[in-house]
């Protein structure tokens, strides 16, 4: 009973502090990602925060609209390292042609001298016995999701912000990846060390693209 | 057997107050320790489907020109007839964005009532939480601000994820955010005429990419009965959705590149074009879905 209440009162002491820091990683964004001085963003509800562990890679799947702009900004915990990798690539649903190919034994039958099939005297096909593979074409129409990279921060100085217009409603992947791996043991591919994990979070702002230059009839 | 189980629970249950006291002027050897235990997690390669907020949407169409329609959204009278778990959590992602609605139009007195109805919803549906002190405070203190009510919406809205997300019941955001998105279509899909190049008709057209996302985030929550139920009604405006196709914009694909003025544009691709025909199949099921939940 002793050991009970022990096991009791030690479990309650880890998962405590595990709930808070996965608490703590899911307003991370809004506490650490530096929101633009720009006044006219306004935060967009499509922004993450997550708990990573090191050699981790998570996608965020958004959307961003036509006739506005967008800012993100990554911002993340120390512990992950300092160059963690941010792409954005467009995703899509492609609708593709596939031949799809079927084998059936079936049986064979005789052949008159034109190479015709012979037929008994009830008109039916006469079998020899033997069978024989056929091979069946199908063409079916499958919808397939299609990648595009638009963007890699690697290539970028490992930038925590990106800025841009949209010019077309598109569906978007934020990839985050967490450089190393978790130095848990082999055979413990799921155990991994507190100092292997830490919070990332995606700031995501938006406003409607202004319009520039003068707008109107003149004069 | 019994004894190492104890160690390691024993272990494991020192480790946090090691961990916070790693920085202090405590021993080596305990820090030691720190890295020595290890803590179970879930493997974690994942994917998240987010769904823009309705009031994305409403300042677009209100900046498009369209007027503010009174008769299109759900009477906060009507908030006691929804007596079911499921009814009320539909309806509250229907009043959720009724309210970002009136607040992107600045309609003061209407906020206020559709805030109220929210609010008393939330407690309804066991998400009180979500609406805390400091949130409360901030909403009173802005009360007489026109301004600040689109300011007040949002951070209610998002202290409403914040809240389920923390409590892990993302089968019920899901229901609730996929109510909203609903109800932001159907004001948008009745707010307009067809008329071919419309910026409103674009964004109700480009709905079809939010749904795809919708889908796949109700997908994660498919065993629960109220999510698998909902997923049947949105399975056949999807199906309406699918029709339409996608024509290139450009002559080159997509590209996310500087332009002359040294700006990022995301541009070319493609982009959805609905024709009449299907912007009256899409309103007809919208709305055919939105009086399954206002009734």
């Amino acid at each position: 009973m002793k050991n009970l209440k022990n096991i009791f009162l030690a479990f309650l002491t880890i998962v405590l502090p595990i709930l808070a820091s996965a608490q703590y990683c899911n307003t991370f964004h809004t506490k650490y990602c530096p929101p633009s001085d720009n006044g006219m963003y306004t935060l967009n509800g499509q922004s993450k925060s997550a708990l990573f562990s090191k050699g981790q890679t998570s996608e965020l799947n958004v959307i961003v609209y036509k006739g506005q702009d967008y800012r993100i900004s990554l911002c993340f915990d120390q512990t992950l390292g300092s160059q963690i990798t941010f792409k954005v690539y467009e995703t899509k649903k492609v609708k593709v042609e596939k031949v799809i190919e079927t084998k059936t034994m079936e049986d064979e039958y005789q052949k008159d001298e034109n190479g015709e099939l012979a037929v008994d005297e009830w008109g039916a096909y006469i079998p020899t016995g033997n069978q024989v593979e056929v091979v069946n074409k199908e063409t079916i129409t499958v919808v397939e999701k299609q990648k595009t990279l638009l963007y890699d921060n690697s290539q970028d100085g490992f930038a925590t912000e990106l800025e841009f217009s949209v010019e077309t409603t598109r569906r978007l992947i934020f990839e985050v990846s967490i450089p190393g791996s978790a130095s848990g043991s082999a055979t413990k591919s799921k155990l991994m060390k507190s100092s292997d994990m830490g919070c990332v979070g995606i700031l995501v702002e938006h406003m409607l693209t202004p319009i520039q230059g003068f707008k109107g009839t003149g004069f | 057997m019994k004894k190492r189980n104890i160690l390691v629970v024993t272990l494991l249950a020192v480790s946090p107050y090691l961990m916070y006291t790693s920085c202090s002027d405590d021993k080596p050897q305990e820090d030691v320790n720190v890295e020595q235990v290890e803590e179970v997690v879930k493997e974690r390669n994942e994917s998240f489907y987010q769904i823009p907020a309705p009031d994305e949407m409403f300042s677009f169409i209100k900046n498009s020109g369209l007027t503010y329609n009174k008769s299109l959204i759900n009477s906060p009278q009507k908030s006691s007839t929804y007596s079911t778990p499921m009814e009320q959590t539909l309806i509250f992602g229907v009043y959720s964005a009724d309210l970002a609605y009136t607040a992107s139009y600045e309609e003061f007195n209407e906020s206020i009532k559709y805030f109220a109805t929210v609010q008393k919803l939330a407690e309804s549906i066991g998400i009180s939480g979500a609406f805390n002190e400091e949130l409360m405070n901030n909403i009173k203190n802005n009360l007489d601000k026109p301004e600040q009510l689109l300011a007040n919406s949002n951070d209610s809205y998002f202290s409403v994820i914040e809240y389920l997300e923390e409590n892990e019941q993302g089968n019920k955001l899901g229901i609730i955010a996929s109510a909203g998105w609903i109800e932001t279509v159907y004001i948008v899909a009745n707010s307009i005429d067809y008329k071919k190049n419309s910026d409103a008709l674009q964004r109700l057209a480009d709905q079809k990419l939010t749904l795809d996302n919708l889908m796949l985030y109700l997908e994660k929550y498919g065993e629960d009965e109220n999510v698998k139920e909902l997923m049947v009604w949105l399975k056949e405006l999807e199906q309406t959705f699918d029709a339409l196709s996608e024509e290139n914009t450009t002559s080159s694909g997509i590209s996310l590149k500087k332009n002359e003025g040294g700006k990022m544009v995301l541009g070319g691709g493609s982009s959805v074009v609905m024709t009449k025909d299907q912007f009256t199949t899409v309103k007809s099921k919208i709305n055919e879905i939105r009086a399954k939940i206002v009734k």
